[in-house]
């Protein structure tokens, strides 16, 4: 299973990360997601979001993951960028790619990489509000 | 013996920090360490069960044992994503 992970304050260039997708014949699903910042976190407008990793350990914790994912899926490709720093309202925070021979297997596989991420990688979020200097 | 602690998050602004040391007895559990930290840091008091403990870059439970210069990392819920 090939695992690309980018953990970086650069902002996400979906288009450019579609263009560098590479599939063998038997895949049959490419499945990708993108996390997207909200403008209304309950009652508080935010400009934005200002995302803070542990990175040594949320790399090897995503790492687990990909393993776990490897272990119950036949995933042949697993692709995740996810943006630390500031990043505005409307901007994507995250971006998830699953490439497997089947949908259900990359949808389910894709959904699992996801919430295993939001319970075990170290990123921490706080919301940046509109009034904020 | 000592280990190094460092905080992420809001515990960063609870504690005034984001690195420590602490001195414990050798033996110290995780849940130990925490119990020191919350007397330094009255701040980080009440928020105990859902905080959590890394040693390097793994997970520690609460009752794991600590050794001369571990790495370790206390922080909330994590909320990547």
């Amino acid at each position: 299973m090939i695992r690309t992970l980018t953990i970086s304050p650069d902002p996400i260039d979906e288009a450019a990360l579609v263009a560098k997708r590479r599939m063998s014949q038997g895949m049959g699903a490419a499945v990708y997601f993108a996390g997207v910042v909200r403008e209304m976190e309950g009652e508080r407008a935010l400009k934005g979001i200002d995302y803070e990793a542990f990175r040594a350990m949320a790399e090897h914790q995503f790492h687990l993951i990909f393993a776990a994912m490897k272990q119950r899926w036949p995933v042949e490709s697993v692709r995740v960028v996810h943006r630390i720093g500031f990043v505005q309202v409307n901007e994507a925070s995250l971006w998830v790619e699953v490439i497997a021979p089947h949908r259900g297997e990359a949808f389910a596989a894709c959904q699992f990489l996801i919430e295993e991420m939001k319970a075990k990688v170290t990123i921490w979020k706080r919301g940046i509000e509109e009034t904020a200097a | 013996m000592n280990v190094n602690v460092q905080f992420f998050s809001y515990f960063k602004q609870l504690t005034g920090t984001s690195a420590t040391s602490e001195a414990l007895p050798e033996g110290a559990t995780v849940a130990e360490l925490l119990t020191a930290l919350a007397a330094r840091f009255p701040k980080l008091r009440g928020g105990e069960k859902s905080t959590l403990v890394a040693v390097g870059v793994e997970y520690a439970a609460k009752d794991q044992v600590l050794r001369e210069g571990d790495e370790v990392s206390v922080f909330p819920p994590v909320q990547g994503g």
